[in-house]
């Protein structure tokens, strides 16, 4: 069983425009995938459980679908804070740095990392206005400014810089709509993840389907650069 | 006047309680909650008078950090009551000190001394006062010869400030006369107590652990903070509520009598289970501090904060969400808000000399400075003071608002203020070494700002210090020292 999933959610856009929808019935038709790959992430007993919601190029967007995508994530946030609460899984928002941000949300951002801080089920972190090179700069600042030495720097001491050290490596990314790019996703973190790409479009992504990539997972062979163990019966 | 303070000290017969220490009338009063509302009427009486009152708004400050002035006096009176003679003679020359540097003009240009005898005698007469009024508010009048052995401590308390006691009466009967002679004739309406009774309360931040809690605090307070100063100013003389014109409110005499009867009525509790020692401590807990109990109440506040924070994710929205920018965040605190929290330690909204002052004060009490040091602390923080004046003082009124601060922060950091902060560094360096060392830093710390640090095998250099010293007071980047020092309310 993977440690740490990681969903890049992709395909909210087409999925409403193959229905002549506008963009925006995209996202919030995405709202009741987020909320059953949460569920099923839980029960599945994936431990971390890591969702691009928005990544720092996203800003480029057309203004209005920018705006509606605030409000949404906030509404989102709202209706869903006592179910989060009670399902025992903690909250925490990746990113969040960009002055563009509207108070309102970050303060909701805030509140919901403070309320569900205590819980010790899965740990939920939503990447929002996110960029992995982002990372890897301020973390190299924050060494910087730690005042080590070049040679002390190992990748452990970097990992240290990182936001969130306490996050394992991803193990596991699921890019839906059968896009197969990284996209700036926590670059640090899945530098040996496996990665399956679903062609389903996120908004159809349902709880068999993700199962379905967590089977495929147990499936791999991960050898992180070694050669497999000869073996003459079963592999694993 | 002075066989009266030898009387005081060596005249008594050993089987009576001592006039200092444990056993005293006075210390009896610490733990006795009755004891904060009488403190409240004292303090009105006290800046009623005109002399302490314009004392009191060039230099206090209470108004802007009250919790911090709240924890000195009490540390201060503890002292000054100690059973240890040497305790008390260097806690009146500090306090002497102290008040050697305050002196000035009100508004109407009377010049006041916090030096002055009579004035200082009227302090004193009000704590005396306000203790006697106590007992009778609350139902449990002092005995003749316990209000007698009473009045005896504090005119012992003011002797150790002043060297005798002349300026009070020498008996009772005779205090009375006084006091009601100096409310009627010499109290006025003065701006200190008008800011006690009405601002003081309304506007009192919230101590640091509470900190966290804003919006609970300020609901507390809306309701309380009337309530206290409606019950102040019922208990005080009639002839001066007349005189200041001070509300007559129904009610508020049932209110305050019954205020001073449930203050009144914590007697009963098991010994022990109040400790005024413990309270003001707890008040002003830094929250990031390393106390077990700073730790408790950080985690109930924590609760809080979980509680609030749901409360506000399940109201329903209103409106339509306006797209502000979200604050700036980082280490480097606004011009604006530095110029409140640390820079104008006296809340009046100008820079001036007694906020300065009011900073070596509180560094000098902090660090326990002894002379000569505490005056070359003074003297650096003067010429600091001058080379602010010249540098941002652009409308010449003498003093700097907080529009001028903003438009020159970068000329903050001038020799002067580097002055300030080498006289700090060698106050610390008590070997004279030229580096702070492990456990020079970690007193420093200990007994300055009250927090352990984790860190600490390293030398702290000059520079170094220097330079963190000085970006913390020009640059108004937050630091973790330096922070609770002039911060905490």
């Amino acid at each position: 069983m993977p440690r740490h999933v990681a969903c890049v959610m992709d395909g909210n856009g087409r999925w409403a425009q193959r229905r002549s929808l506008p963009r925006t019935a995209g996202h919030r038709a995405a709202e009741a995938t987020v909320i059953e790959i949460i569920e099923t992430a839980r029960s599945a007993g994936v431990e971390w459980l890591t969702l691009y919601a928005f990544s720092t190029e996203n800003w480029n967007r057309p203004g209005t679908e920018v705006d509606y995508l605030m409000g949404l994530v906030r509404r989102v946030v709202r209706k869903h804070a006592p179910l989060l609460l009670a399902r025992g899984i903690r909250c925490r928002f990746l990113g969040v740095t960009d002055p563009r941000i509207p108070r309102e949300l970050a303060q909701d951002f805030d509140d919901l990392t403070t309320l569900t801080d205590g819980n010790r089920g899965m740990t939920l972190t939503v990447a929002f206005d996110h960029g992995g090179r982002r990372d890897i700069v301020e973390a190299a600042r924050s060494l910087i400014r730690s005042g080590k030495r070049a040679d002390e720097v190992t990748e452990h001491l970097f990992a240290q810089h990182l936001p969130f050290p306490d996050t394992p490596d991803v193990d596991l990314v699921i890019r839906t709509s059968g896009e197969q790019r990284i996209s700036n996703f926590m670059l640090w973190k899945v530098a040996y993840a496996e990665w399956t790409f679903p062609d389903v479009l996120w908004p159809d992504f349902r709880a068999p389907d993700f199962l379905a990539c967590l089977h495929t997972y147990r499936r791999r062979d991960r050898r992180f650069g070694t050669v497999p163990p000869r073996t003459n019966g079963d592999p694993r | 006047m002075t066989t009266d303070t030898s009387r005081t000290h060596t005249g008594r017969a050993d089987d009576e309680p001592p006039l200092f220490g444990e056993g005293s009338r006075f210390h009896s009063f610490f733990d006795d909650p009755r004891w904060a509302l009488a403190i409240i009427r004292a303090t009105v009486l006290e800046a009623a008078h005109p002399q302490i009152g314009a004392a009191l708004i060039d230099n206090s400050t209470f108004v802007a950090h009250p919790w911090r002035r709240l924890r000195n006096t009490f540390l201060s009176m503890r002292r000054m009551y100690s059973g240890d003679p040497a305790v008390r003679e260097r806690e009146a020359a500090r306090l002497n000190r102290l008040h050697a540097r305050m002196s000035g003009a009100d508004s109407r240009g009377r010049p006041y001394d916090a030096m002055d005898r009579a004035t200082r005698a009227w302090v004193v007469a009000t704590l005396f006062e306000s203790a006697v009024t106590m007992c009778r508010l609350s139902g449990q009048p002092l005995e003749q010869d316990t209000m007698e052995r009473m009045y005896d401590e504090y005119r012992a308390f003011l002797a150790a400030l002043d060297g005798d006691a002349g300026e009070l009466p020498e008996s009772v009967q005779d205090f009375w006369t006084y006091f009601d002679r100096v409310v009627e004739d010499e109290l006025e309406d003065t701006e200190a107590a008008r800011i006690i009774l009405y601002r003081l309360f309304d506007h009192l931040p919230a101590p640091a652990l509470l900190g966290g809690a804003p919006t609970l605090w300020a609901a507390g307070r809306a309701v309380a903070g009337p309530l206290f100063g409606a019950i102040t100013v019922a208990s005080l003389p009639e002839p001066y509520r007349r005189r200041a014109g001070l509300p007559e409110m129904p009610g508020a005499e049932t209110l305050m009598r019954g205020a001073y009867l449930a203050a009144g009525l914590a007697r009963f509790l098991p010994e022990g289970w109040l400790d005024a020692e413990k309270v003001v401590e707890l008040l002003t807990l830094s929250p990031t501090g390393d106390d077990p109990r700073a730790r408790t109440v950080a985690a109930l506040r924590g609760r809080m904060e979980q509680a609030a924070a749901l409360l506000r994710l399940i109201t329903p929205l209103g409106g339509v969400p306006g797209p502000a920018p979200a604050g700036a965040r980082g280490s480097r605190r606004p011009a604006e808000e530095f110029f409140r929290q640390v820079l104008d330690q006296t809340g009046d909204g100008h820079l001036d000399w007694p906020d300065l002052a009011a900073m070596a004060r509180e560094l000098s009490t902090r660090l326990d400075l002894e002379e000569p040091e505490e005056t070359r602390l003074y003297d650096a923080f003067a010429a600091w003071w001058r080379e602010l004046q010249d540098a941002l003082d652009t409308d010449g009124d003498g003093r700097v608002s907080a529009a001028e601060y903003a438009a020159a922060v970068p000329s903050m950091a001038g020799p002067a203020l580097i002055r300030v902060a080498e006289v700090l560094f060698d106050a610390t360096d008590k070997d004279g070494n030229g580096t702070i060392d492990a456990d020079e830093y970690r007193e420093l710390f200990r007994t300055a700002f009250h927090r352990d640090l984790a860190t600490g095998d390293s030398a702290y250099g000059r520079s170094a210090f220097v330079g963190d010293f000085v970006s913390f007071m020009s640059g108004g980047r937050t630091s973790a020292p330096y922070d609770p020092v002039f911060t905490d309310s």
